[in-house]
C-alpha cells in the first residue's frame, strides 16, 4: 500500500516536471553508450565498430525512452493535456474566431440550459409531498354547462369520500384561482398597520393527505373541518420568521385575523408549500356539517386525493364514474350529467404551462442546433485555411486519428469555455425570468440551478463538439496532400450548412411571427371597457364589523361619495367581481315564456353600483343603466350583456323582457330587463363572453368589492387620494389588488407575452447566426476567388455584374434553406394551434413576412462581401500569387 | 542456456541491482550492468538498456536514490545508491530468495534421490 502510494507520488512528480526527465534519461543513455564504446575500443575495435557494438549491446534506445515515459508519469493524461495546451495555443492565435465561437456557444448552451431549468422546475421536479405521484385532483364535469374541469360541490365531495374504494383519503381546499394563486386575503390586525396575508381554507385532513408534518405544533384535526367553538390557523415557516420573528412560543399564541381572534396551532416546515408558494396561512373551512350533506351547489371545493397503493388512475376514474352515476340518479335536480375527471396532481397544476413550455423547449433545441451548425461552419472555414498545417503534420507522421483527436479537442475546449459562460448566462437568465416574468411561471415552480440542471449544462457542452466538430475534423484531416482539392469540398459542405441554418431559422422565425401576430390580435381585442385612465382596487370589509348587508352597502356608498368629490375624478363604481379576473358568481335563472324544464343552470351575475359602467367606460347598447333608486326596497330591474340578449332573445329586443333568478318551480319575483350593455371579457381576452346579468349591489350584496375609479391625472395621485378617502371611512381597511384597467388587460395576456418575447428572442438570435454563416461563407468565397475577380475586373467586367454574381452565389443556399424551412414550418406549426389566437398556423401573412425578412437579412449579409468583390485591385490580387 | 537474456525475471533483476549497489556502493547504470554480467561470469548477457526500467522502478519505490556525478574516466554519469528503505528491502528480498532457493534445491534433490 505504502509502496503503491510512493509510486503514485513519483508519477505525479514526473508528470509535473515535464520534459526534464526526458533530457535526463537522454544524457544518461549517452553516458552509458560512451562507456560501453570506450571499453570496446580498449578491446581493440575501431571507434565506429565500438559504437555500433555498444548500441547493439544496449538495445533499442527509442523503445526504452518510450517505455520509461510510460512508466514515469501519466502518459494518456499527458497526451490529453498536451492536446488541450496545443488547442489553447491555436485558439489564442485566432482570437476573433475564438470569441465568436465561445459567445455563440454560450448563447446556445445558456438559453437551452435556462429553458431546461424552467421545464424541470415546472414539469419534472417532484412536488415536495409524500409519494407525490399518488396524489390526484378530482374535478366535476358537465356537458350541459360546458364544464370540463370545475371544482366540486361539498355534498358531492362528501359522498365521494364515503363511497369510493380507490383512495386512501380525499381532502379539499378552496381559495385559489385558475393559476393556483391564493385568493383569500386575511388581515392581521391588532398590531399596528393591518398586514395583508394570503390564506387558503382547507379540510382538516388535507395536510395528512399530503403526508406533511408540521415543523412546530400540530396539523388540523378532522373535526376542525367543521364549525366549532375555537378558530385555529397553521402558518408557513416564512410567515413565522418574518412577521413573528421566529417566536418559539408561537404555538398557542392568539392573533387577530380580519378582526377575529385565532389560535396558532402549528408552523409548517421551511420549503413546504401548498398549492403555491404564495400561501402564508392555512385555515380550516369551519363550515356547518350540514353543508357537506346538502350543498350540491355551488361548486367551490378543489379536491385532492391519495390513490391507494396498487390503484391506477384509470381504475380510480372508473370507480368515481360509478359513484357519479349513482349521485346523478339520486339527485337529478343538481347532478344531471354531472361527471368526474381525474388528473395527476402535478400534471393538473402544470396543465396550462405544458404546451408553451414544450414549444419553447423545442425552439431552444432548434437554436442549439443552429449554434452547432454555425460553429461547424466556422470550423470548416478555419479548416480550409489550415490544410497546409494538417498536411505538414501528417507528413511528419501524425496519424489521421491523431489529427481528428486534436481537432475534436479544440472543439471541446471551445465548448467547455462556452458551456461555462452558458452556465453563467443561465444563472443570469434565471434571475431575469424571476424579475421580469414571475406571473408567467406557475406559482409552484421553483426555478433553481440544481445539480440536474448543471449536469444537463455539462452534457450539452460535451455533446456540442461532437455535433459541430466531427464533420469538420474528419474533412480537415483528409488534407493528405498539399493541393487544395479539399477546399472546394469544404466550400460545398459549408454551403450545405448555411442552407441548414437558414432552414432552422426560418422555422423559428415563422413560429415567432405566428405568436407575435396572435399577441397583437389578442391585444387588439375589445375588452368591452375603456382601459385608459382608470384605476381599480379591492376592499374586503371584515364580517366582524360589517355583519349586515346594509352595513356593507352603506360603506361602499360612502367611499364612492368621498372619492367622487376628488378633483379629476369622472366616475366611481363598484362591483362584486371584475372583468378578466376569471372569477364569477353563477346561479339559476328562468326566462319568461320558456317551458318549465328549460332554465339556465349557471348564469353569471354581478352586483354593481349605479356608476359602475360609467367608471368602466362600458358602452350602453339599449335602454338605460341602473340608478341609485333601483334595488331598494325590492329589486325589479336588471341590465344584461349583449351575449345574453343575443342568446336568449335571438336578436329580438330584450328590453322589457322578464327573467327570474331561480328555477321555474321556485316562483322567484320577476325582474325586467331595462338595459343592454356591451360584452365585457370575463375570463380571458381569448375566451368567448358568456351571458351575464347585472343587478344592484343593494339587492345582492357580496363582500370583497372591486372599486373602479375613472379619473384624469397620474395613477399614483389618484390612488393616493382614493386610499386616503377609504381610510377616512375605516382606518383598518386595506386596498388590495391595486392596478389600472390597462395593466389588468396587459396582465391577462402575460403568459402569451412571455412566450412571445422568448420565442422572438430565440428567432432573432437564430437569424443573426444564420446571417453570420452566410456572410462567413461568402467572404471566404470572395477571398478565394480574388485572383479571378481581379482578372475579370481588369478585362473590363462591370462591377455591378460581379456584385450580382457574388450575391447570387450567396443567396443560393438561402433560397434552398428557406424553402426547406417553409416546408418544415408547415409541418411543425400545426402543433402550435392551441397557442395561437385569431390566426391559422398556415397564416400566409406570417409566411410572406418571414420570407421577406429572411431575404432582406440574407441580402445584407451578402452585400458586404459582394461589394468587397467589386473593389478588388487586379494588380494586388495578381501580385499575391 | 542460450536464452538467459529473456529469462531474467523482473523481481530477480531488481534484487540483483539492489545487491550490487549494496556490495559496490554508489554506481552508475553501466557499472551496475557490467558488474552483474561479471559476477554471473558472463552467463547473464543483458540488453543493458533493460537495467534502466529496473532502476526507475526502484527509484519510484524510494529504495534507491540517484544523483549526477563524475565517473573514473571523467565522464558525467548518474550514480545510484541504496537508501535505508532499500537496504531493508534487500534484506527481506534476499531472505525470501534464499528460502525459495532452499525449497527448490530440496525438491530437486528429492527428485534425484528417488
Amino acid at each position: 500500500m505504502k509502496t503503491r502510494l510512493l509510486v503514485l507520488l513519483s508519477r505525479v512528480q514526473a508528470a509535473l516536471s515535464g520534459r526534464r526527465a526526458d533530457a535526463d534519461l537522454n544524457q544518461e543513455i549517452d553516458a552509458h553508450l560512451t562507456m560501453l564504446a570506450d571499453e570496446n575500443i580498449r578491446r581493440g575495435m575501431t571507434p565506429d565498430e565500438a559504437l555500433r557494438q555498444a548500441r547493439l549491446r544496449f538495445g533499442g534506445v527509442a523503445q526504452l525512452e518510450e517505455s520509461q515515459r510510460e512508466q514515469r508519469g501519466f502518459p494518456r493524461l499527458e497526451g490529453i493535456l498536451r492536446d488541450v495546451r496545443y488547442a489553447l495555443r491555436v485558439l489564442r492565435k485566432s482570437p476573433g474566431f475564438t470569441l465568436v465561437a465561445v459567445l455563440t456557444l454560450a448563447v446556445g448552451i445558456g438559453a437551452t440550459t435556462t429553458m431546461f431549468g424552467v421545464a424541470r422546475a415546472v414539469l419534472l421536479r417532484p412536488l415536495p409531498y409524500h409519494e407525490p405521484n399518488r396524489l390526484v385532483r378530482i374535478f366535476e364535469t358537465n356537458p350541459l354547462k360546458r364544464w370540463t374541469r370545475t371544482a366540486a360541490a361539498p355534498a358531492n365531495f362528501a359522498d365521494w369520500q364515503k363511497q369510493n374504494t380507490v383512495f386512501a383519503e380525499l381532502a379539499a381546499y378552496s381559495g385559489t384561482n385558475d393559476q393556483g394563486e391564493a385568493q383569500i386575503n386575511l388581515f392581521l390586525t391588532g398590531q399596528g398597520e393591518p398586514q395583508r396575508l394570503k390564506a387558503l381554507s382547507v379540510s382538516g385532513n388535507l395536510l395528512r393527505v399530503l403526508g406533511a408534518q408540521p415543523w412546530l405544533g400540530r396539523t388540523f384535526t378532522d373535526e376542525e373541518t367543521f364549525e366549532g367553538p375555537g378558530r385555529v390557523v397553521i402558518i408557513s415557516y416564512g410567515l413565522w420568521q418574518s412577521l413573528f420573528a421566529g417566536d418559539p412560543g408561537i404555538v398557542g399564541r392568539t392573533v387577530q385575523l380580519s378582526g377575529r381572534n385565532v389560535d396558532v396551532v402549528g408552523v409548517m416546515p421551511p420549503g413546504f408549500f401548498f398549492p403555491g408558494r404564495d400561501v402564508q396561512l392555512w385555515i380550516p373551512f369551519a363550515y356547518k356539517p350540514t353543508v357537506f350533506v346538502q350543498a350540491r351547489r355551488p361548486h367551490w371545493l378543489n379536491v385532492i386525493a391519495r390513490l391507494r397503493p396498487g390503484v391506477s388512475l384509470e381504475q380510480a376514474q372508473q370507480d368515481m364514474k360509478t359513484i357519479a352515476g349513482r349521485l346523478e340518479q339520486m339527485y337529478p335536480d343538481t347532478n344531471t350529467k354531472m361527471g368526474v375527471r381525474l388528473e395527476g396532481f402535478h400534471d393538473s397544476l402544470a396543465l396550462t404551462s405544458r404546451a408553451p413550455l414544450l414549444m419553447l423547449l423545442s425552439a431552444v433545441g432548434f437554436l442549439f442546433l443552429i449554434v452547432c451548425v454555425n460553429l461547424a461552419n466556422l470550423q470548416l472555414g478555419r479548416a480550409a485555411g489550415r490544410t497546409r498545417e494538417m498536411a505538414v503534420r501528417q507528413a511528419l507522421g501524425a496519424s489521421r486519428g491523431r489529427l481528428i483527436r486534436q481537432l475534436l479537442t479544440e472543439g471541446l475546449v471551445l465548448s467547455v469555455l462556452g458551456g461555462a459562460a452558458g452556465l453563467a448566462l443561465a444563472a443570469a437568465g434565471r434571475a431575469a425570468l424571476l424579475q421580469l416574468a414571475p406571473s408567467a411561471l406557475p406559482i409552484f415552480a421553483d426555478l433553481r440551478l440544481d445539480r440536474t440542471v448543471v449536469i444537463f449544462n455539462v452534457a450539452l457542452a460535451m455533446l456540442a463538439p461532437i455535433v459541430f466538430g466531427l464533420a469538420p475534423a474528419v474533412s480537415a484531416s483528409r488534407a493528405d496532400t498539399l493541393n487544395d482539392r479539399s477546399e472546394s469540398t469544404s466550400t460545398g459542405s459549408r454551403t450545405m450548412l448555411v442552407a441548414c441554418e437558414v432552414a432552422l431559422s426560418t422555422v423559428l422565425v415563422i413560429g415567432a411571427g405566428l405568436l407575435v401576430r396572435s399577441l397583437i390580435r389578442l391585444q387588439n381585442v375589445d375588452p368591452g371597457f375603456n382601459r385608459e385612465n382608470a384605476v381599480t382596487f379591492n376592499l374586503a370589509l371584515p364580517g366582524a364589523r360589517y355583519p349586515e348587508d346594509a352595513n356593507v352597502v352603506r360603506a361602499v356608498q360612502e367611499i364612492e361619495r368621498r372619492i367622487r368629490e376628488q378633483s379629476g375624478v369622472q366616475a366611481v363604481g363598484a362591483a362584486s367581481t371584475l372583468a378578466l379576473r376569471g372569477f364569477t358568481w353563477t346561479g339559476d335563472a328562468t326566462v319568461e315564456g320558456r317551458s318549465a324544464d328549460d332554465y339556465e343552470r349557471e348564469l353569471r351575475h354581478e352586483s354593481i353600483t349605479p356608476d359602475y359602467f360609467r367608471a368602466m367606460g362600458t358602452r350602453l347598447i339599449a335602454g338605460r343603466f341602473l340608478t341609485e333608486f333601483d334595488g331598494a326596497p325590492r329589486n325589479t330591474v336588471t341590465v344584461v350583456n349583449e351575449s345574453l340578449a343575443k342568446k336568449y332573445f335571438r336578436g329580438a329586443d330584450a328590453l322589457g323582457k322578464r327573467i327570474t333568478f331561480g328555477r321555474p318551480t321556485d316562483k322567484d319575483p320577476w325582474v325586467t330587463i331595462v338595459g343592454v350593455v356591451a360584452d365585457m371579457k370575463q375570463d380571458r381576452l381569448d375566451a368567448a363572453v358568456q351571458p351575464e346579468v347585472f343587478v344592484p349591489l343593494a339587492d345582492n350584496t357580496q363582500n370583497g368589492i372591486t372599486f373602479v375609479v375613472r379619473a384624469v391625472g397620474s395613477t399614483d395621485a389618484v390612488l393616493a387620494a382614493a386610499r386616503a378617502r377609504v381610510r377616512e371611512v375605516d382606518k383598518d381597511l386595506v386596498l388590495t389588488d391595486v392596478t389600472t384597467l390597462g395593466e389588468l388587460v396587459q396582465a391577462s395576456v402575460g403568459d402569451q407575452r412571455f412566450r412571445t418575447s422568448l420565442l422572438s428572442g430565440f428567432a432573432a438570435v437564430a437569424l443573426f447566426l444564420a446571417a453570420l454563416g452566410i456572410y462567413g461563407v461568402l467572404a471566404y468565397f470572395v477571398t478565394q476567388r480574388r485572383r479571378e475577380l481581379g482578372i475579370r475586373l481588369a478585362l473590363g467586367a462591370p462591377p455591378a455584374g460581379l456584385f450580382r454574381m457574388v450575391v447570387r452565389q450567396g443567396m443560393r443556399p438561402v433560397l434552398a434553406g428557406s424553402l426547406v424551412g417553409l416546408a418544415g414550418a408547415y409541418a411543425v406549426t400545426g402543433l402550435m394551434t392551441t397557442l395561437l389566437f385569431g390566426i391559422q398556423p398556415l397564416d400566409p401573412t406570417t409566411y410572406a413576412v418571414t420570407a421577406a425578412v429572411l431575404g432582406a437579412v440574407a441580402l445584407c449579409a451578402c452585400a458586404v462581401p459582394a461589394s468587397r468583390a467589386t473593389h478588388v485591385d487586379p494588380l494586388i490580387a495578381l501580385r499575391e500569387e | 542456456m542460450t536464452d538467459t537474456k529473456s529469462d531474467i525475471l523482473q523481481g530477480t533483476l531488481d534484487l540483483m541491482v539492489l545487491k550490487t549497489l549494496d556490495a559496490m556502493g554508489p554506481l552508475h547504470g553501466y557499472g551496475i550492468a557490467r558488474r552483474i554480467e561479471q559476477v554471473s561470469d558472463d552467463v547473464l548477457q543483458l540488453n543493458q538498456g533493460t537495467i534502466y526500467a529496473s532502476l526507475l522502478r526502484l527509484q519510484q519505490r524510494r529504495w534507491i536514490s540517484a544523483s549526477w556525478g563524475t565517473s573514473e574516466n571523467n565522464r558525467r554519469a548518474k550514480y545510484y545508491a541504496l537508501t535505508k528503505a532499500g537496504r531493508k528491502q534487500l534484506a527481506a528480498e534476499a531472505n525470501k530468495w534464499e528460502r525459495m532457493a532452499g525449497v527448490i534445491g530440496r525438491l530437486l534433490r528429492l527428485a534425484e534421490s528417488r
